[in-house]
């Protein structure tokens, strides 16, 4: 592609998924770069990004490398004072044209080319989905023997697959069970929701994911949709709707405290000081805040800190957006993770426990505690694990 | 340069394969990916030397279908022609397969071929040599890189041991390519559908001769390792771990 066509490429992909002249409001004031975990290391911060678009430069931000250097964080797009869609459609839009010239980070190549061939990122197989069920003492509703049931709860690819993932999986659904909740799954009728292919450009990829995911959708009855996975909350709640799919959809967080009094009843008393990470499709792009701490301070005997950057100005943990696949990438540019830094702030606190609640933060989390030397002085729990050790 | 990719597909190793005694059973099949290497590597030699690159898919009747989204593939990533060689065949034998290709590829004119070195089913991996033998041509494997200097071909070839061996060979000529000197190229999910609308793929027929050889008489499962935990501290564990090295003659 030359630049001319990259530029129509780019502004036709722009107008289809927001208002493409919205950029033309940019002021340059610079909030989004300084607020981005990676605006010191990135030759395009997303103000720069418009300079160059802008001076018709697509290429030489292309070249560069900056549109792989974001994890869709959201930071930026909260904080812009006119309100430009960085993180949905700048960025996004500038990553498909990679993909169209055939050359993205291997890793996330890769996690790409898996969901649209087996449904899920892993190269695992669709037939093996459900297999996490298998390892629980209680029995797991399939939809497709029960044909309905109020909730419909996705575990989605890392809470199906992802060895660590999957015991988050397994801990939420022993709570639904334990509260004797009316739910099922669609086991491996289920296949990726979607919101990191949108967030990396692959754009066709999602449309296609979310056409096949709501006709199987429309086979059972079913009142609302539960999920602890933070990116498959948000494309349900806010891309689905765009293709005609209008049902009540919740994040973990929220059903938790929608269950508060019956869960406040069987709570038993645990000892240690914990502190809550807002997860970036939890808390900034959602605005689920209050949710998961007022579950967190109903646990009796649990002692809860704050962390310095909380709620809408919490740091990223490197995960979302691709950022599981992009991690050797962005090494390049940046010596520390996010997830380090964080880890170590959760420390700093003096927290026993550090609670999320978005999938994605565990494994990049622990992984930090090992960068970082605190294995065994911090712990990572997402939070239905925590609620399932106080009512077991 | 007139250049040719050959494309098999092998069972999907990532779903279940079913093990019977004379026959394999995948439930899958995904293309070769050695030989995805070498289109890539057509691909790549195509825009050094210009020229046109063929894909040859190479199926048997039940597979035919198979191969149409990895031929698609090729062609989303800029291969000109794409050929579906049905096999008609009644053994297994790789030798009789490179036969029945070399009696179509033998007029074709091409100045190189590209194989996969390999393929996870054993028996196709030896289909570049054996297709060189046939058709008398020279035969590179082990390839992760090609040039043209003065109309020849200058090849990299792998030779163990972190090595690289550069090698001089005329036209026509086949080559083993275990890995193509650039990733892959990603195709975005959009525009493999469309190459999968547009594509033009023709078809011919291949008739295997049937040729005295080795025959397949029964399949079997690999055996599962036995895996034994060594407990204790670490002194004894060491002490065990000897033990069970001498009784495999490791030590
Ligand atoms: S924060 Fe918004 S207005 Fe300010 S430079 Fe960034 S994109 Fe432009
Ligand atoms: S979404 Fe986050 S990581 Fe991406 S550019 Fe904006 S601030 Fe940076």
């Amino acid at each position: 592609m030359d630049v001319g066509e990259m530029l129509e490429t780019y502004f036709e992909r722009l107008s289809e998924v927001s208002e493409s002249e919205r950029y033309k409001q940019c002021l340059q004031c610079g909030t989004c770069g300084g607020s981005c975990p990676y605006g010191i290391a990135s030759p395009f911060t997303p103000r720069r990004m418009i300079l160059a678009l802008r001076a018709k430069l697509i290429d030489e931000i292309l070249e560069s490398g900056a549109q792989w250097l974001c994890t869709a964080c959201y930071t930026c797009s909260y904080r812009c004072p006119s309100q430009i869609p960085l993180t949905d459609a700048i960025i996004p839009a500038l990553r498909e044209l990679s993909l169209l010239e055939g050359n993205p980070p291997e890793e996330l190549a890769a996690a790409l080319m898996n969901t649209a061939r087996y449904g899920n990122p892993f190269r695992e197989s669709p037939r093996k989905r459900d297999s996490w069920t298998k390892e629980v003492e209680f029995e797991v509703p399939l939809m497709s023997k029960k044909k309905e049931a109020d909730v419909l709860f996705i575990p989605e690819c890392f809470g199906a697959y992802h060895r660590r993932c999957r015991e988050i999986t397994k801990a939420f659904a022993e709570v639904m069970y334990l509260l004797g909740v009316d739910f099922a799954i669609l086991g491996n009728e289920e296949r990726c929701i979607g919101d990191l292919t949108r967030l990396c450009g692959e754009f066709g990829l999602f449309e296609d994911l979310m056409e096949k995911n709501i006709k199987t959708f429309e086979k059972y009855s079913f009142n609302r949709i539960v999920t602890h996975d933070a990116h498959a909350f948000n494309a349900l709640k806010r891309e689905y709707p765009k293709m005609g799919f209008e049902k009540e959809v919740l994040h973990h967080t929220q059903f938790l405290f929608e269950n508060l009094d019956k869960l406040k009843d069987m709570f038993n008393e645990l000892d240690y000081t914990v502190t809550y990470h807002d997860s970036c499709y939890v808390g900034r792009r959602n605005g689920i805040f209050e949710e998961p701490r007022e579950v967190i301070k109903a646990i009796p005997g649990l002692r809860f800190v704050e962390m310095k950057r909380i709620r809408e100005n919490a740091l990223c943990c490197g995960g979302g957006g691709g950022g599981v696949w992009l991690d050797s990438f962005i090494r390049n540019f940046l010596k520390e993770r996010p997830a380090e830094d964080r880890v170590r702030e959760a420390a700093s606190v003096g927290a026993d426990v550090l609670v999320t609640a978005c999938i994605l933060d565990v494994p990049m989390f622990e992984d930090a505690l090992k960068v970082t030397g605190l294995e065994g002085q911090l712990v990572v729990k997402d939070i239905s694990e925590l609620v399932l050790e106080a009512i077991r | 340069m007139k250049i040719c990719a050959v494309l098999r597909v092998v069972p999907d190793l990532v779903e279940e394969i079913e093990i019977e005694e004379t026959e394999i059973v995948p439930f899958a099949y995904i293309a070769n990916e050695r030989d995805e290497h070498a289109v890539e590597e057509a691909l790549i030699l195509k825009e050094k030397a210009g020229g046109s690159v063929d894909v040859l898919g190479v199926v048997d009747e039940d597979t035919a279908s198979d191969v149409d989204e990895p031929l698609a593939m090729a062609y989303a990533k800029g291969a000109d022609n794409l050929i579906k060689a049905i096999l008609s065949r009644k053994t297994f034998r790789r030798y009789e397969v490179a036969k029945g290709l070399a009696e179509f590829l033998k007029d074709k004119g091409y100045d190189v071929i590209f194989t996969g070195i390999q393929a996870i089913d054993a028996f196709a991996g030896t289909l570049g040599g054996m297709l060189a033998r046939c058709m008398n041509l020279p035969y590179i494997g082990g390839v992760v890189e090609v040039d043209v200097q003065n109309g020849t071909l200058v090849v990299k070839k792998e030779l163990g041991g972190g090595l690289l061996g550069e090698y001089r060979v005329s036209t026509p000529a086949i080559l083993g390519v275990v890995s193509a000197e650039r990733p892959l190229k990603f195709v975005p999910f959009a525009k493999l559908k469309k190459a999968m609308k547009e594509a033009n793929i023709d078809e011919v027929d291949i008739e295997v001769p049937e040729i005295e050889g080795i025959d397949v008489l029964r399949y079997y499962e690999p055996p599962k390792p036995e895996i034994t935990l060594l407990e204790g501290d670490p002194e004894e564990l060491a002490e065990k771990l000897v033990e069970v090295l001498k009784e495999v003659s490791v030590l």
